[in-house]
């Protein structure tokens, strides 16, 4: 019996299958090789590969859990609710100062300065340095443009995701290896060390 | 009447000079918007957190050498400015 609690399963209620009719992307599968993409905002498969138009996938047979925005941007992009909170500020009204941020978020000021230079490293604020009359210097952060942004979280996304079918199908081959090995060793041990430093 | 935040720092660098240290009052803010005082002074109050604007002990305002830099900047949208940054940057 498994121990797991029911909103980990895949198989809950709320777990999300692909619909190649509904769905709000498509898979795609070449007719001659193994390979499959991932095609969004498009209304016709596009692709072609060995010469011929890629087909939708139809024979899904597999449920997933249906992601969470809060997790996939803390995932992909290491950036937790507090981040976006902030980053959502910055998209709103202004001009802010962090302290008025963080007393509106609730959140401590170290931590608004914080995600605010992590957002600049995303690529999803922008920085400027501005002459303080009392001497020294100011930062400040603005939105990029929100086109811009589109794009730039989209593109980070698929890298991330690309980063993590690689590893799906690294998995994959280590178990195809391990069957034609002749070893003593068991699966789980051969699997896990294969990702030892992941 | 309704005036945002961004509103009253374009009239206020519109109405003032910070090189020249030429000053406003916020009711002569508040006119020139046709917006209410109360709205306007707590714009102002928050311009003044942000290093934006000054306030003189005789209560008169005006923009700051930072507000008029990042007029300057024509950033087309609000901002976050973080005035207790390190002095060397």
């Amino acid at each position: 019996m498994s121990q797991d609690t029911p909103d980990q399963s895949p198989a809950s209620d709320d777990a999300v299958q692909y619909d190649p009719t509904a769905s709000r992307y498509d898979v795609l599968e070449c007719r001659e090789c193994e390979n499959v993409v991932l095609a969004l905002g498009r209304d016709d498969p596009p692709m072609t590969c060995h010469g011929e138009p890629m087909r939708r996938v139809t024979d899904v047979e597999m449920t997933v859990r249906p992601p969470d925005v809060r997790q996939v941007l803390l995932d992909a992009f290491g950036l937790p609710k507090a981040g976006l909170d902030i980053c959502l500020c910055v998209i709103g009204e202004g001009p802010l100062s962090a302290n008025e941020v963080a007393e509106r978020l609730g959140y401590d000021r170290s931590t608004v300065t914080r995600y605010l230079n992590t957002l600049v490293d995303l690529g999803l604020l922008q920085r400027a340095q501005l002459n303080r009359e009392a001497g020294g210097v100011v930062n400040v952060y603005h939105s990029v443009d929100l086109e811009w942004m589109r794009r730039e979280t989209l593109v980070g996304f698929y890298v991330w995701a690309g980063e993590a079918a690689a590893l799906i199908e690294e998995a994959n081959l280590t178990k195809q290896d391990y069957l034609a090995d002749d070893t003593d060793r068991s699966l789980p041990e051969v699997f896990w060390e294969s990702f030892a430093d992941e | 009447m309704s005036v945002t935040r961004r509103a009253v720092f374009e009239e206020l660098a519109a109405l003032t000079d910070a090189e020249r240290a030429e000053t406003t009052t916020v009711g002569a803010l508040a006119a020139a918007l046709d917006a209410d005082d109360r709205v306007v002074e707590a714009h102002v109050d928050g311009l003044v957190g942000c290093d934006l604007a000054r306030r003189d002990p005789d209560g008169c305002v005006r923009v700051t050498v930072t507000g008029e830099q990042l007029l300057a900047l024509g950033i087309d949208g609000p901002v976050v400015v973080d005035p207790r940054s390190s002095r060397t940057g």
